[in-house]
């Protein structure tokens, strides 16, 4: 390490590697941050493509899918007219072993119910653990962490770097899953046992086992990220940089990657004793050799719960800048923000049980559950009162980002707001388990953090890629998603309180569910426009990365570190560490002729007579 | 771990020494120096390494808390406690040797206290010795096991072998990672590595660190699991 | 949207349907409210080119006033959402009538004790997916499952409650109108999940007799 002094001040010296330490092996934690962006927008358009799938099975139960299934004659008179008439001719000919991939899963197109399960499962598997939290935790945690605090890297890049290989190892285990015989997993997200627990239940064997070790590879890339978050954070702050000095969405993400740091050992340990189960003969899960079937509800939800606020606090934090950034005015009660975050965390450990209200769970337990699942809905609320506090006298520039954020600030409140019904035990009785659950889960998901990430990729686009993303695709595919997004998710909730079960294949196959059918099929339509519009964002990224217009340093005249650096920024971040002197979001601050004070500049802000800043 | 004020001014140095000897992964030198001094408050509180090292052994106990709740949900579901007809658990010898594992905390914690003034041929002694204990440890642990076994006494005999050989067994997996990993530690310390030095160690003191987890978890299992 | 609750048929239905009207008020004003005031601000302090902002960085005496608020309305609906709970989870009204229901993959088993009122005995009478209750008296249902978890779900009782393999699970209802009802599985117990599906019979209480007369009729 001779050369190590003389480096010091000159780090951009190190960007001269070859091709595979520059973008596949690469320690830059900007280049994992776009690795985690391409893995998570590649899973986005796999997940998305999967629940087309199960919307056109709910619209049209067991009709065959356009295009790929049989056609009318063919069904009614047994002439094959298409291709694909051809193809299912030969396909059934053949005994079940030699039939095509598709055949076994969608016989002559017509999705079957154990696919349905499979679909289902996936489809949230991938949104939750290959799509919101690589983009938001593995690619904004990446990129912003070390540009925010200012300072040249992660702490430990190498174990940066293998967090992600890690991640990628976990992604391919759970695609394999989708090629093995017997299917992929079919227990939903959740995979409660015994149902998940023996392959004679579902029919499903190694599918469900690589779920299994899927995750615990997850668990571990996830670790290796959170470690490195926290000491990042802790250790190399820049000078100045306290930590109220610090963005909103550090703390976030502080806060994220101590809730992922510990929930998801005690999913590990759930998903070790699953395995055990399913291929070393115990029975931690199952009744009849002394297991327990609720002990995997509590170990998962214990770690659930907090994980469904790892998918959100990022988004919030995002939101928080955003806002501050477009009302061009300091954000509402920062302390506060900060406060929430924090007792979101602590609170998030004492809340699992409200996903096991019916579950045959003490009932006693249950009233415990429903009082710090309603005092968790506090903290959302303060927050939600302090970006209203923040737009209040502002300066709102409607831009692609903020647009986003604002989307992401009201449709979090319908998701919030709707949690409290199922917060009540009483009410709970009914709509556990039915499309109310589902709206929920997509208001706060899809509503908040997957629009918190459209929000932050167009708003630090500029800054990872050189150049600006397209501002008017980006608001058509805005408005498209917005509407449609409620379109789609908005009449679940009313699905939900018809008694419509979540889960299900077949609605029509319920006298009361009847009634539902068109609906189902609205939903369908706006769904399939939903996950149209997303091509024209993935497009719009794409496009812009090599064609978008060149950026500036700081086109949105915003106030952190990342925006001082180069665009985008090379090795090494800084050509120098900066001194901060401001908390991260002095818009208008008197005395102060921009409209804006970034946190490195030296410039003080004129004190008013309350000695108030 | 606050550091004194002289040092401030050369911190440079001291951070590099600091930062050698870890793992690769906890190596975070990619910028030389850069990254390390120039970067972070300049009264950073707590050494990187050390501080990961923390983080990943409150992970741990987490892991460790799962199938300990696991353990503690079925055992007090369980009519029977233990099922009847199943073997006696070695109380005695494993008491035995809970001593045995606490004994190589104090050696853990005596060669720890050797670091500062760094007497190299001690604290290699002692980590030999934390090791051999640590191995001796589960050396006893398997012949117990064996025995067990013997009696059919295996993990998916019922719920009671279960718990027993994932509890045990987690455990043990971990002591048998630390002494590697002392043992790793031990022999580039005989061999002299450059890795270490006197005001560079903190690759010893980070498999101190998890040692001591090791040795903390046990009589917590030891409690839990033999006495019924 | 609570048009669309399916006919309550139960003695503690309506009050369930009370506390959903009564969160469902709650909520709705509360996001008028937020959605109205962003909207607002929205329209009131777009840009404009040297629009005057306002420097400020919160209020403490708001955040308080919100937290308290907010914090105190939520604790009092715990509060009172908690008696409705125990009294259809925790309180078991005496009755006559036992019925048990085994989920198995994929239907209700349905076991009658018979006229002796007791399991395992002869006049045991089972079969699947049909079950026969009395109008207006509380019935007890003695809750089981076979194989993997389901869950006993009558829409029109507001009554659900997850089946566990190897437990038992008391719960009480009391129906208050005659006819047929659906009683679908809630949760998720394998690819015959969708269609799980049994029958709800609630008999007036000549039909129940004869009901009984024709299933038992040595006695
Ligand atoms: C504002 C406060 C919130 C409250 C009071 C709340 C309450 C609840 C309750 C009681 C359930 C269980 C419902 C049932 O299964 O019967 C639930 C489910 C769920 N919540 Fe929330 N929630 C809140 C916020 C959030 C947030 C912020 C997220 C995620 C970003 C979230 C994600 C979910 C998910 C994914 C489920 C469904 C899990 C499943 O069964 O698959 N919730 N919520
Ligand atoms: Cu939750
Ligand atoms: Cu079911």
């Amino acid at each position: 390490m001779s050369e190590a002094a003389a480096v010091k001040d000159t780090p951009i010296e190190h960007a001269h590697q070859g091709f595979l330490k520059t973008y596949i092996f690469s320690t830059d934690h900007k280049m994992i941050a776009k690795q985690f962006l391409l893995l998570g927008l590649v899973m986005l358009m796999l997940g998305g493509g999967l629940v087309m799938l199960l919307r056109w099975q709910l619209a049209y139960p067991d009709k065959p899918l356009p295009l790929i299934g049989i056609s009318e004659t063919y069904m009614e008179t047994g002439e094959t007219e298409t291709a694909m008439d051809r193809y299912w001719d030969e396909q059934f000919s053949k005994p079940e072993k030699e039939q095509s991939w598709i055949a076994t899963r969608m016989p002559a197109g017509v999705i079957s119910p154990n696919f349905y399960n499979t679909l289902f499962t996936m489809h949230a598997t991938i949104m939750i653990f290959f799509v919101v939290m690589p983009i938001l935790v593995g690619c904004f945690g990446n990129f912003l962490i070390p540009l925010m605090i200012g300072t040249r890297d992660m702490a430990f890049p190498v174990l940066n770097m293998l967090s992600f290989w890690v991640a990628v190892v976990s992604g391919v285990i759970i695609l394999i899953g989708f090629f093995v015989p017997g299917g992929h997993a079919a227990t939903g997200w959740t995979a409660y046992p015994p149902l998940s627990a023996d392959p004679t239940w579902t029919g499903v064997d190694w599918g469900q086992n690589l779920w299994c070790f899927s995750l615990i590879f997850l668990g571990i890339s996830s670790m290796m990220g959170s470690i490195n978050y926290i000491t990042t954070i802790i250790n190399m702050r820049a000078p100045g940089m306290t930590f109220m000095r610090l963005p909103l969405t550090i703390w976030s993400l502080f806060i994220v990657a101590i809730l992922l740091l510990l929930a998801l050992p005690v999913l590990t340990s759930a998903l070790a004793m699953l395995l055990f189960d399913r291929m070393a003969g115990t029975s931690f899960f199952n009744a009849s050799g002394g297991g327990d079937p609720l002990l995997w509800q509590h170990l998962f939800w214990f770690f659930g719960h907090p994980e469904v606020y790892v998918l959100i606090l990022p988004a919030m934090g995002i939101g928080s800048e955003i806002l501050s950034v477009f009302s061009r005015k300091p954000i509402f009660g920062y302390h506060a923000m900060v406060y929430a975050m924090v007792s979101i965390a602590g609170l998030g450990w004492i809340v699992w049980g409200h996903h096991m209200f019916q579950s045959g769970m003490n009932p006693a337990l249950g009233t415990t559950f429903m009082i710090s699942t309603m005092v968790i809905a506090v903290p959302s609320a303060i927050k939600t009162f302090n970006w209203l506090g923040t737009l209040w006298g502002g300066n709102i520039q409607f831009t692609v980002p903020m647009l986003n954020a604002l989307a992401f600030v009201s449709m979090f409140v319908i998701g919030g707001l709707s949690g409290i019904y199922m917060a009540s035990t009483p009410v709970d009785i009914f709509i556990h388990d039915t499309y109310y659950i589902v709206a929920h889960i997509h208001y706060v998901v899809f509503g908040g953090s997957l629009f918190g990430i459209f929000a932050a990729i167009t708003f630090w686009f500029p800054k990872m890629f050189g150049r600006m993303l397209g501002s008017k695709l980006g608001k058509i595919h805005f408005w498209i998603t917005f509407a449609a997004f409620n379109c789609t998710f908005f009449p679940m909730h009313i699905l939900g309180v018809g008694g419509h079960m979540r889960r299900i294949a077949n609605p029509l196959q319920y006298e009361f569910l009847q009634q539902f059918e068109g609906l189902n099929i609205f939903i369908t339509m706006s769904a399939f426009t939903l996950g149209m519009a997303q091509l024209i964002f993935i497009f719009n990224v794409f496009y812009s990365m090599f064609k978008g217009k060149k950026a500036e340093d700081n086109p949105w005249k915003a106030n952190t570190v990342e925006w001082t650096a180069a665009t985008p920024p090379p090795h090494g971040n800084f050509a120098e560490i900066p001194t901060i002197y401001h908390g991260p979001y002095e818009y208008n601050a008197p005395g102060i002729d921009e409209d804006y004070l970034p946190q490195t500049s030296q410039a003080t802000i004129a004190t008013d007579g309350n000695g108030k800043q | 771990m606050a550091k004194p004020a002289e040092e401030k001014a050369d911190n440079l140095t001291i951070e590099k020494d600091v930062g050698q000897g870890l793992p690769p992964i906890l190596d975070d030198d990619s910028f030389g120096n850069g990254n390390r001094s120039n970067g972070g408050d300049s009264d950073r509180p707590i050494n990187s390494a050390v501080l990961a090292m923390l983080l990943f052994i409150g992970a741990e106990v987490m892991f460790f808390a799962g199938i300990i709740g696991a353990f503690i949900v079925l055992r007090f579901g369980a009519n029977d406690w233990p099922p009847p007809g199943q073997p006696r658990l070695p109380v005695v010898v494993t008491g035995i040797n809970t001593a045995i594992l606490l004994l190589s905390g104090l050696t853990m914690f005596k060669t720890k206290r050797l670091l500062k003034d760094w007497h190299r041929e001690k604290i290699l002694h002692g980590l030999t010795i934390t090791a051999l204990l640590g191995a001796l440890f589960l050396a006893v642990q398997g012949f117990e096991w064996t025995r067990l076994l013997g009696f059919g006494f295996t993990l998916s005999s019922n719920i009671y072998g279960t718990v027993f050989y994932t509890l045990i067994g987690c455990h043990a997996l971990h002591v048998l990672g630390a002494v590697i990993w002392l043992t790793i530690v031990a022999s580039r310390l005989r061999m002299n590595s450059p890795a270490y030095s006197a005001n560079n160690h903190v690759g010893i003191k980070l498999s101190g660190m998890y040692w001591y987890l090791v040795v903390a978890l046990w009589p917590v299992l030891y409690g839990l699991v033999y006495f019924n | 949207m609570l048009d669309w609750l399916p006919p309550s048929i139960s003695t503690v239905g309506g009050e369930i349907d009370k506390f959903f009207y009564v969160i469902y008020y709650i909520t709705t004003v509360v996001f008028f409210l937020v959605a109205g005031t962003m909207i607002y601000f929205l329209i009131r302090y777009r840009y404009k080119e040297g629009r005057e902002v306002k420097y400020t960085h919160g209020n403490t005496t708001l955040e308080i006033i919100w937290t308290v608020v907010t914090l105190v309305a939520l604790i009092v609906l715990a509060l009172v959402s908690k008696p409705l709970w125990s009294k259809i989870k925790q309180e078991l009204p005496p009755s006559s009538t036992v019925v048990q229901v085994t989920g198995k993959q994929f239907n209700w088993e349905i076991l009658y004790p018979g006229p002796d009122g007791m399991f395992g005995t002869e006049d045991d009478y089972q079969i699947d997916n049909l079950l026969h209750v009395p109008v207006n008296q509380v019935v007890h249902i003695k809750l089981k499952a076979l194989d993997v978890i389901h869950s006993f779900f009558v829409p029109v009782l507001r009554l659900k409650q997850d089946a566990l393999p190897g437990r038992e699970i008391m719960m009480w209802f009391e129906a208050n109108k005659p006819g047929e009802y659906e009683i679908p599985c809630a949760e998720l117990c394998g690819f015959g999940h969708s269609g799980m599906l049994g029958k709800l019979i609630v008999h007036s209480a000549e039909d129940y007799d004869a009901w009984v007369k024709s299933t038992w009729p040595e006695n």
